[in-house]
């Protein structure tokens, strides 16, 4: 395991620039996760550091070595590929035992076997071990794929979206599987998904990637809690930040200067019957419910209101129901402010939980 | 209903329908449907290929002749088969035969995979290079062997110039020599048909996706691994497809072969097929020559269902 460099690393194709001046260290045994949409260049900066696509500029270091210019079989990483990349003609145990047979390894036998029949325990696909890939369920599948990365013991773990094909049931169990696997070994991940739950509970570290920038790191409860901007906070949570215009919400801290846009978390929102605001020194945000969805661990109640919808979650065995007028309020401390061109802007310090603002850590 | 909303082909042919059809066709079952759509192609299967194959069989065991039609068909038992397995020309023909299908395709195979892999790196050109390659291929093989043996000419051919470029060996006469007479068709079989195995093995080689070289070569395996692990078993079940058309054809080749070297000199070039015709239409030996041909059909037949089952068994992995 290593650490792996990259600084002002960029990538054109043709017109489009896929990857633009990103600098991220990836510690030893960290578990880095790039958290964007499609297109945000996170497969880009994926297939950079495994060496499958040249940077146009900046460099890569693995381990203390500049890899910028090497080719993928002297990097020493191992990539899981989000379709499983399983030779398909081969059993289950051929593919485990495939990139230990690379020349220049010198594995004895009982050393390659000892090791595909470890990893195929740990990925509990030891039944499977004489099975043709193609034989294979889609879990069964990926797991091999990842095995086929485990087995190697590279400098570095590169995977991108290994999980999203798979059901959710399954996405839950390898998620937990993956970051106990990370754990029990010290391996070092750079992980890419579009998947704020995968990045929510894997992630050491969290990079956020917009149109090839990386935007923000941090650790995931930071990145949630203190967004760099407006499109970080949207990447995490679910259901998304709510977003209302300056002024349309009483907030206990008075918005900072340039303030547009107040952006409140749904697990924030206070959600008041129609009397409840009586006696209160703000007047709340009167709104009526649309619709209630009850998910069992959550419920999630939307809100319209005269500044747009409110999302909020609400309490499973409170009264609310629909069309029923109620009034929106913001926890106290909670509301985030944007400025009009998405950045965030620290709240006046007076009542604000400092340590939290001076987290954010902007990339 | 307005009738000028009717614009639909099935519409108008349902309107060209009289009336009595359409209310006899209206009233049968679909199996009735199904039936009244397969009978024509199965009469005509039964008409061109089944009745004849049988016929065959039946001739097979008399001392028919073709050219005396006023002659009573007798009935003389196996002993067409007897004469032709007892005869060792027969065999020299057969093997005539087997060593000019295994080595085109052996040849064949080497240069249309190679040529296969050449063109799929995509370089500049890559699908003009394709089309060139391809124009063999189009052409009749009657006249291919009728334009290879002047080519072939030892005084005049080009052939004999280039190796004579090379080598010099003087006048190299390729269809004339008992020693050259079957590389010469082999050469011209080879000029014309790796093409068609070239064209399998690319769609072979299309189809193998991009992902498995790249995690292939982020786990360190070399160009030769590459080749081993991934393309050939990719490649594997097309280039079988394409041997088993080609070994056909070749087992059954004539025209061209009649063209270049009908079958000499001596019957050093004199396959099976040809032989065959020699017997049937020269010498109007129909009896035995169906015999002869019933021969050759349940050869390819079984050795065709052979290649089919490992094709199949390829093809599964």
């Amino acid at each position: 395991m290593a650490e792996v460099d990259l600084a002002g690393v960029s990538k054109r194709f043709g017109d489009i620039t896929a990857v633009a001046d990103v600098s991220v260290r990836i510690g030893d045994a960290e578990f880095v996760v790039l958290l964007g949409p499609t297109g945000a260049g996170k497969t880009t900066t994926l297939r950079l550091v495994a060496g499958l696509e040249q940077p146009d500029a900046g460099s890569i270091t693995i381990a203390g070595t500049d890899v910028t210019r090497l080719p993928p079989a002297a990097r020493d990483v191992a990539l899981v590929f989000q379709q499983y990349s399983l030779y398909p003609h081969y059993t289950v145990y051929e593919n485990l035992a495939f990139p230990l047979k690379a020349p220049g390894r010198r594995l004895s036998k009982p050393e390659i076997d000892r090791r595909v029949r470890h990893i195929a325990e740990m990925l509990r696909i030891e039944a499977k071990l004489g099975n043709r890939a193609t034989q294979l369920s889609g879990g069964e599948m990926q797991r091999v794929s990842i095995g086929r990365a485990l087995v190697r013991e590279p400098t570095i773990y590169l995977m991108d979206e290994p999980l999203s094909s798979l059901d959710a049931k399954l996405r839950e169990d390898l998620r937990t599987e993956l970051k106990r696997i990370q754990r029990d070994l010290g391996a070092t991940i750079l992980y890419v998904t579009h998947d704020q739950l995968e990045a929510m509970t894997m992630a050491d570290r969290i990079g956020v990637l917009a149109a090839g920038r990386l935007v923000q790191t941090g650790p995931p409860r930071t990145v949630y809690e203190a967004p760099a901007s407006i499109y970080a906070a949207q990447r995490l949570g679910s259901p998304q930040i709510n977003l209302l215009p300056a002024g349309s919400l009483a907030t206990d801290r008075p918005e900072p200067p340039g303030t547009a846009t107040l952006g409140i978390r749904p697990e924030d929102v206070r959600l008041t019957g129609p009397m409840g605001g009586a006696g209160q020194e703000r007047p709340d945000l009167p709104g009526r419910v649309l619709t209630v969805e009850h998910l069992g661990v959550e419920t999630v109640v939307l809100v319209e209101t005269a500044a747009g919808p409110v999302r909020a979650l609400a309490d499973a065995h409170g009264p609310v129901a629909e069309d029923q007028p109620v009034r929106v309020a913001a926890r106290p401390g909670s509301v985030l402010f944007f400025a009009a061109d998405g950045r965030r802007l620290a709240a006046t310090p007076a009542s604000a939980p400092a340590a939290l603002e001076e987290m954010s850590d902007v990339a | 209903m307005p009738s000028d909303t009717v614009t639909t082909l099935a519409d108008k042919t349902a309107r060209a329908t009289p009336l009595a059809l359409a209310r006899r066709v209206r009233a049968l079952s679909d199996q009735a449907i199904a039936w009244l759509f397969i009978t024509p192609t199965i009469v005509l299967l039964l008409a061109i290929n089944i009745f004849p194959l049988l016929w065959t069989i039946y001739l097979s065991f008399t001392s028919y002749r073709a050219n005396q039609p006023g002659r009573p068909i007798r009935w003389i038992g196996t002993r067409n088969y007897e004469r032709l397995l007892g005869s060792e020309d027969i065999w020299g023909y057969m093997q005539v035969t087997a060593s000019f299908v295994v080595w085109t395709m052996v040849i064949q195979v080497l240069i249309g995979l190679g040529l296969a892999l050449l063109i799929n790196r995509n370089f500049k050109g890559a699908g003009f290079w394709t089309t060139v390659i391809l124009i063999p291929m189009m052409l009749s093989p009657a006249v291919v062997g009728t334009f290879w043996t002047y080519l072939y000419h030892p005084q005049i051919g080009i052939f004999s110039y280039i190796v004579n470029v090379f080598a010099a060996v003087g006048p190299l006469d390729m269809i004339g020599s008992v020693d050259l007479a079957m590389w010469s068709i082999i050469i011209v079989d080879t000029w014309m048909w790796t093409p068609y195995i070239m064209l399998l093995c690319l769609a072979g080689l299309r189809s193998i996706p991009p992902y498995l070289y790249e995690a292939a070569e982020i786990d360190r395996a070399g160009p030769l691994q590459q080749f081993w692990h991934i393309t050939l078993p990719r490649v594997m079940p097309f280039l079988m497809l394409a041997v088993l058309f080609r070994g056909i054809e070749n087992f059954k080749m004539f025209d061209m072969v009649v063209e270049l070297t009908s079958g000499g000199p001596g019957s050093t070039t004199e396959l099976a097929s040809i032989n065959l015709k020699r017997e049937a239409f020269e010498k109007w030996r129909t009896g035995y020559s169906s015999a002869f041909a019933v021969i050759l059909f349940v050869t390819v037949f079984g050795l065709a269902n052979i290649y089919v089952k490992a094709l199949n068994r390829v093809k599964q992995t």
